[in-house]
């Protein structure tokens, strides 16, 4: 696997969203991205993954370059995400979301084989038990689960998870710390966007800053937390700090 | 012992909606016996399966798909003009084609004005897109109505009889195997990956565009065939002796709004549930033009005739005729459904048949569920017990 992110620019009429972003990831890791709100970190995961053109630079992914491409061609080729605002489909049952991504990509798919499938992963987020509910009848930290969900049956290679942990119940919250466990086990890469600090310093192995649409930081985190840059844009002073 | 029970109601459901769906055949099979000599109700009936099969392609479109469009009458139209035009003996592009061969060409002329629409309006939604199916309709209603020479305008275009027979049975029983062969087509569709991909597509393009759906090919797609069928329905339908032709005004958005209507009365989300209520509606509004009385009541209400006369009703030789009224019930239970019954009057009742045994089985695995999460805690207080 390999995405790159090559200078990325993106304007919003005279607002420029970022500046120049470039990094890449070539190895199974899982790669914190953190921000201060309106830093640029949804706008570059939709330019990522198509929702968005990029005003200029370039996005590759494993040695094709992908930017300008609709957003199901760049899914189909192995990178998937989540949404900060949840956004199962809520009229459909909770199946029929697991079926929808396993049958865009593998549309000739014994339809069986993906129902087991479905049901397998259905168990291990502890939602089995809602396999024929309609979405809508889930609670938020339930569809939050099944978004994830959905994204293992589309089996992509790199991951962008945005603020997975945000409003989940603690209990559905360690479902979500297993299912980012399994995921990375099985040797994908992820991208977690989050501001909950104590999940991405327990989870990253590496770790990038964005501060008003510039990646100020970039390695591992335990580096980028003692950098000043970041403490002063995002991680903030200790008061007895400040005051010695 | 539980498992058991739900394998029992999994099956009394299936049987119910295969008995009822099997009880729903017959039922439009048998239908001409007692209506044989009374060629009106045939018609009618016929008439009625015609927008059973315009509103439940409706249903596909914007149940299904969410593309609330005000075109479905005009590519009707569309499909029977140019199958009308194309089985002329004179004229521009008269090639004195037979019905059989002028229907699917009109049909696929139909399918090619769609994904032209469906392609233009695949920015649009909602308000937008209505607003732009509307303007559609209405600029092919004109052109066909402008275009005396070509069309017929607004006398219409007389079309080549599709059978050799003066009679409705006929029609009848070709309009029933049109139905029921429009709706199964439909329904594979719908349970197909197709269906999922629709009603993602529905729910939300962007979450279903990142899951690999390609959502430009699933707008157009829903389009296209709803179009089709529309189409054929209109071309079929009109190309019987005892109708035998068309005129633009069928196209009116007045019409499309019944069509409408009709899906919407029923439930949009689900295809039977659009087309029973195409019928239903179309047999109230045709009884409600004159409600049958007994002969004393009639006489009785003879005294009053002026003052029901005044009130907009009037008396016939065998009921009471509600002239414009009728529309007005309709219209008030047009907006009672959108008030109350968002989902529709059938579709519900269909739902609740079709998901017993779902809702069985959730409601025994959420016990469950419950049950080990107690058990759960209750381990942990022991263990975490001094």
């Amino acid at each position: 696997m390999r995405l790159e992110v090559k200078n990325v620019v993106k304007n919003f009429g005279g607002l420029q969203a970022l500046k120049g972003v470039s990094f890449t990831i070539d190895e199974p890791q899982l790669v914190g991205l953190i921000g201060p709100n309106g830093a640029g970190k949804t706008t570059l995961t939709n330019i990522i993954t198509g929702m968005l053109p990029p005003t200029s630079g370039e996005i590759w992914l494993n040695g094709e370059r992908v930017d300008g491409m609709r957003p199901y061609a760049i899914a189909r080729r192995g990178l998937g995400r989540t949404f900060q605002v949840t956004r199962a489909f809520r009229r459909m049952t909770v199946m029929e979301n697991m079926l929808v991504p396993a049958l865009a990509l593998h549309p000739t798919a014994n339809r069986r084989q993906v129902e087991q499938k479905a049901r397998e992963i259905l168990e291990f987020l502890t939602l089995d038990h809602l396999t024929n509910e309609y979405a809508r009848s889930l609670s938020g930290g339930q569809q939050k689960l099944l978004e994830l969900g959905r994204l293992l049956m589309l089996d992509p290679q790199i991951i962008i998870l945005d603020e997975p942990f945000a409003g989940v119940h603690p209990k559905l919250q360690r479902t979500i710390y297993d299912y980012i466990r399994r995921v990375r086990e099985e040797g994908k890469a992820i991208i977690l966007i989050s501001h909950d600090m104590e999940s991405i310093f327990t989870l990253s192995e590496r770790l990038m800053v964005l501060n008003f649409g510039e990646l100020i930081a970039d390695g591992p985190p335990d580096e980028v937390r003692r950098m000043p840059e970041v403490i002063e844009a995002y991680l903030g002073r200790d008061e007895e700090e400040e005051h010695a | 012992m539980r498992q058991a029970a739900q394998f029992h109601t999994q099956y009394q459901a299936r049987y119910l909606l295969w008995g009822l769906g099997a009880l729903g055949v017959l039922a439009l099979l048998a239908f001409p016996l007692p209506f044989r000599q009374q060629p009106y109700w045939l018609y009618i009936a016929s008439q009625a399966l015609f927008y059973a099969i315009l509103a439940s392609s409706w249903a596909l479109l914007a149940g299904y798909n969410g593309q609330f469009s005000f075109a479905h009458m005009a590519f009707m139209g569309l499909a029977t003009y140019a199958s009308g035009i194309l089985g002329r003996e004179t004229g521009f592009l008269a090639f004195d084609l037979s019905p059989w061969v002028s229907i699917p060409l009109g049909v696929l002329f139909t399918g090619f004005v769609g994904l032209i629409i469906g392609y233009l309006c695949l920015r649009l939604r909602k308000t937008y897109l209505a607003l732009f199916t509307i303007a559609f309709a209405e600029i092919t209603r004109l052109v066909i109505k402008a275009e005396v020479k070509f069309t017929g305008g607004p006398n219409g275009l007389p079309l080549k009889p599709l059978i050799d027979s003066t009679s409705y049975v006929p029609v009848y029983y070709m309009m029933v195997a049109l139905f029921l062969g429009t709706l199964l087509l439909m329904q594979l569709l719908v349970r197909s990956r197709y269906g999922l991909y629709f009603q993602a597509v529905r729910e939300d393009e962007d979450a279903a565009a990142a899951l690999g759906v390609n959502v430009v090919n699933t707008r157009i797609l829903a389009f296209v065939v709803s179009s089709m069928i529309a189409g054929l329905a209109g071309a079929v339908f009109h190309h019987f002796p005892s109708i035998g032709l068309v005129v633009p005004d069928e196209m009116i958005i007045g019409r499309m709004s019944l069509v409408l209507a009709m899906a919407i009365i029923g439930g949009s989300n689900s295809l039977v549930a659009a087309a029973l209520g195409a019928i239903f509606i179309h047999f109230s509004l045709e009884w409600l033009q004159e409600i049958p009385l007994p002969a004393a009541t009639l006489q009785s209400l003879e005294a009053h005739r002026a003052t029901l006369e005044s009130l907009g009703f009037g008396l016939g030789e065998n009921g009471l005729k509600t002239n414009a009224w009728r529309m007005v019930g309709f219209g008030i239970l047009l907006m009672v459904t959108l008030r109350f019954r968002q989902n529709g009057l059938i579709a519900p009742l269909l739902e609740r048949i079709s998901r017993r045994h779902v809702l069985a089985e959730i409601a025994a695995r959420r016990q469950a569920f419950e049950a080990a999460e107690a058990a759960e805690a209750a381990g942990e207080r022991v263990e975490g017990a001094p």
